[in-house]
């Protein structure tokens, strides 16, 4: 899965650890999920979607084959 | 704001994110654990075994009271960690016991079957049979595992 959120948070000027607090992860993780090296769960998927107000469709979309 | 999670790095000296406090508080007790251990491994042949049952079978097994506390220390921890670092972290432990356990029956096979004894003759056992060498095993294991595991994610 791809997603977008390095721009979203680029936008607001979050760091990614500015991120990681907001969702109680990791730096790491953040940047993991940044660089499409891993997917969040389901809850965490949602938690996102609920910090920058948008549907998880809107969030993460498949990589193009 | 969410309380912080509990990192892997921690517990690995010299990582940036290492605290003397957390790694205390997560492997306190297997350390104690090799600790009594090892001292009974000395003790043991000389002083321990003039004892009555009751109180050398509180010596052998007090060690195995520890690993129990161990395991409830190390389980809270990864439970305090976020979701991508508890599957490393997981996956880690269940390489390092796996790999401790396939090392040390292999060795003692070996040791039994006479293989060591036939490359140095003469020279005293090399059993890997107590707790402080599963320590150490265990150990180096974890941080093969982890290190394979969490290069997935860098």
């Amino acid at each position: 899965m791809k997603n977008r959120l390095r721009e979203l948070r680029a936008a607001r000027q979050w760091s990614q650890a500015d991120l990681a607090d907001k969702l109680g992860v990791s730096r790491q993780t953040v940047n993991a999920i940044e660089t499409d090296r891993y997917d969040p769960s389901l809850p965490l998927a949602f938690q996102i979607s609920k910090l920058f107000k948008l549907r998880i469709e809107e969030l993460f979309y498949p990589a193009e084959r | 704001m969410h309380a912080k999670p509990n990192v892997p790095g921690a517990i690995f000296l010299g990582n940036k994110d290492y605290s003397w406090t957390m790694d205390w508080k997560v492997n306190g007790w297997l350390f104690l654990a090799a600790v009594i251990s090892g001292a009974s491994d000395i003790m043991f042949p000389h002083l321990v075994r003039q004892w009555s049952l009751p109180w050398r079978m509180v010596i052998v097994l007090a060690p195995f009271g520890a690993i129990l506390l161990w395991m409830g220390s190390l389980a809270r921890w990864i439970r305090g960690m976020d979701e991508m670092h508890r599957r490393i972290t997981t996956a880690a432990v269940l390489f390092a016991v796996s790999a401790t356990f396939f090392f040390v029956t292999l060795w003692h096979g070996l040791e039994r079957a006479g293989f060591f004894e036939a490359l140095i003759p003469g020279r005293a056992s090399w059993d890997i049979n107590t707790i402080g060498h599963s320590f150490l095993l265990l150990t180096l294991f974890y941080f093969v595992g982890h290190t394979v595991f969490n290069r997935r994610y860098e």
